[in-house]
């Protein structure tokens, strides 16, 4: 992790009439990874974004893009920032060559660059033969796709893209994933990343926030949520299980909640929960055990198991992993 | 700056430009327009049609009217189709991205007015020329444009302060209805309501001064109240503002 962080967040509080958008956040984005950052719908995220852009003033708190203050040096800051917002933005009445270049020439790049890069990017994300084409009669993805090669056009070392892979077929997407990989692996860019896409957070970011009625209720490496909070589920199929061996295993040490969906018994374990003595006894209870799968929490299960477990008075205190003090 | 906002105001060209060659909002209306006030208008008046102190009245209107939509579609419209936020977070200044879209407008105006004088005048040639070039006076023309250009540039102005309040092209451009109507009726209402012997007056001093004259002394009552409008207009149009919007 480099010394300066790409985004610095310090107590950031931004109120709207009637409700408080984002309530003390505070993290660190280091330069050259991708960063996710994940909640609910109205969480929060995309207004994050508007305040580290420098399109909206915080009320509270401090931020910091590249060593830059959005509310005070907006422009410096846009000017090494590209954008996908919540809305795709591209103009449907141009072409896809001229909506790429009406940005280029706005970022001023030079003729011969201009022309190069808008090939380049077209013809990289699939849409060079339609380029002539109106884009208000495009598929969704397809405008997708171009507005991702617009955030990108001026080869920024920050992007912000909202829910990028939205619309975009399994293919594209895949796609996609391994263009901004290579983005933030082999160019250094660094990538602030909405999804409700977990596990494409899980694959591509090296870190992630999660974020929900504007607190940030963790913070860290995927794997590192999923060590945390990720409790094993261990599944057991056989024959003879009933409801009255579910209720006598409900309590026990080691096991948080034990559930029979037909003939399997999908028990989820405490950390320190183990396996063996529950097929022993359920062996003398006379189970006729035919599987035993241990599987760990999904990215999903995490998110799903952090985003219900806030509590109305607060979100969790002291988020682990890189979010500093 | 100058180059920025003519890359916005380009931007804006080209998207009316698409609108146009494809017949959609507006572009059929455009043609009925110029079909008749560029060919059966001056049909019908004859060499009239370059003299007529008609003129000052009817193309800065129809100007006008132009410049209305494309404000209305620059700023409404793009809040509406939502690439406004787009926009905002480039490099571009608020003032480059505000400029760049009232000189679009101003020049739309500008440019429909010279296409309808440009086929009018040639249409009067052809029909009624008889082999002589006839031509409108220059001070005339130029009174004229002055006229277009002040009215063209108050729309702009205040288009934006309308654009900026509404939710949608729609309705910006029904406030605007509202609004040319209202400032085309009050001169005619201010004289109906006025005393006969002042009445008298008026229309005796704008016989004394000409028509160009008194066209010209109007655009620059009207161009200062547009450069007033417009300063408003670019201070309002600000980021943090506009997101929240």
């Amino acid at each position: 992790m480099s010394a300066a962080p790409a985004i610095r967040v310090r107590g950031l509080v931004r109120d709207f009439p009637k409700v408080r958008a984002l309530d003390h956040l505070t993290f660190d984005v280091p330069a050259g990874i991708v960063f996710g950052f994940l909640g609910p719908n109205g969480a929060g995220k995309t207004t994050v974004i508007r305040v580290l852009l420098g399109l909206v003033d915080p009320t509270e708190g401090e931020t910091a893009v590249f060593g830059l203050d959005p509310r005070t040096q907006g422009d410096a800051v846009r000017l090494q920032a590209g954008a996908l917002l919540e809305h795709n933005g591209v103009y449907e009445r141009l072409s896809a060559q001229q909506n790429l270049d009406f940005f280029a020439r706005a970022w001023r790049l030079p003729r011969a660059a201009r022309q190069a890069r808008v090939r380049e990017l077209l013809t990289q994300f699939g849409l060079w033969d339609r380029r002539d084409e109106t884009v208000g009669t495009w598929s969704r993805g397809m405008k997708q796709k171009l507005a991702v090669a617009r955030a990108v056009l001026h080869r920024p070392p920050l992007v912000f893209l909202d829910e990028p892979t939205a619309g975009l077929d399994p293919v594209a997407s895949a796609s996609l994933r391994d263009d901004l990989a290579r983005l933030a692996g082999a160019e250094g860019v660094t990538i602030f990343l909405t999804t409700h896409n977990l596990s494409e957070a899980e694959r591509l970011c090296g870190l992630v926030g999660v974020i929900r009625r504007g607190r940030l209720l963790d913070f860290g490496t995927p794997s590192d949520l999923r060590s945390a909070r990720g409790a094993p589920v261990v599944r057991i199929t056989g024959r003879n299980l009933s409801d009255t061996q579910v209720a006598q295993l409900r309590g026990q040490p080691g096991i948080d909640d034990v559930a029979l969906d037909g003939r399997m018994l999908v028990v989820r374990l405490a950390a320190d929960g183990d396996v063996a003595p529950i097929v022993a006894w359920l062996v003398g209870e006379g189970v006729a055990i035919e599987e035993v799968r241990r599987d760990r929490a999904t990215f999903e299960d995490v998110f799903l198991e952090l985003v219900a477990e806030e509590s109305p008075n607060g979100a969790m205190q002291g988020a682990r992993g890189a979010a500093p003090q | 700056m100058i180059g920025d906002t003519w890359i916005v105001a380009r931007k804006e060209w080209l998207e009316i430009f698409d609108q146009l060659i494809r017949f959609k909002r507006g572009g059929w209306s455009i043609l009925l327009i110029i079909g008749f006030l560029g060919v059966i208008s001056p049909l019908q008046m004859g060499t009239g049609w370059l003299t007529s102190p008609l003129m000052f009245f009817y193309w800065p209107l129809l100007t006008t009217s132009m410049t209305s939509t494309l404000i209305a579609d620059a700023i409404a419209g793009e809040r509406e189709r939502h690439t406004l936020e787009t926009l905002l977070s480039t490099r571009l200044s608020d003032t480059a991205i505000i400029l760049g879209k009232i000189l679009a407008a101003v020049m739309y105006g500008a440019a429909f007015a010279s296409t309808n004088l440009l086929i009018g005048w040639s249409v009067v040639n052809l029909k009624y020329g008889s082999g002589t070039l006839l031509t409108i006076p220059l001070f005339r023309l130029a009174a004229l444009f002055a006229l277009i250009g002040a009215g063209s540039f108050f729309i702009a102005g205040l288009g934006v302060f309308v654009s900026l309040r509404a939710a949608t092209v729609r309705q910006a451009q029904q406030t605007f209805g509202v609004i040319i109507l209202l400032l085309m009726m009050t001169p005619v209402l201010f004289v109906q309501f006025v005393a006969p012997e002042l009445q008298e007056q008026l229309i005796a001093s704008a016989s004394t001064l000409g028509i160009e004259v008194l066209s010209l002394r109007v655009s620059a009552v009207v161009a200062a109240v547009a450069a007033l409008l417009n300063v408003s207009a670019i201070r309002r149009f600000k980021r943090g503002r506009l997101a929240l919007d």
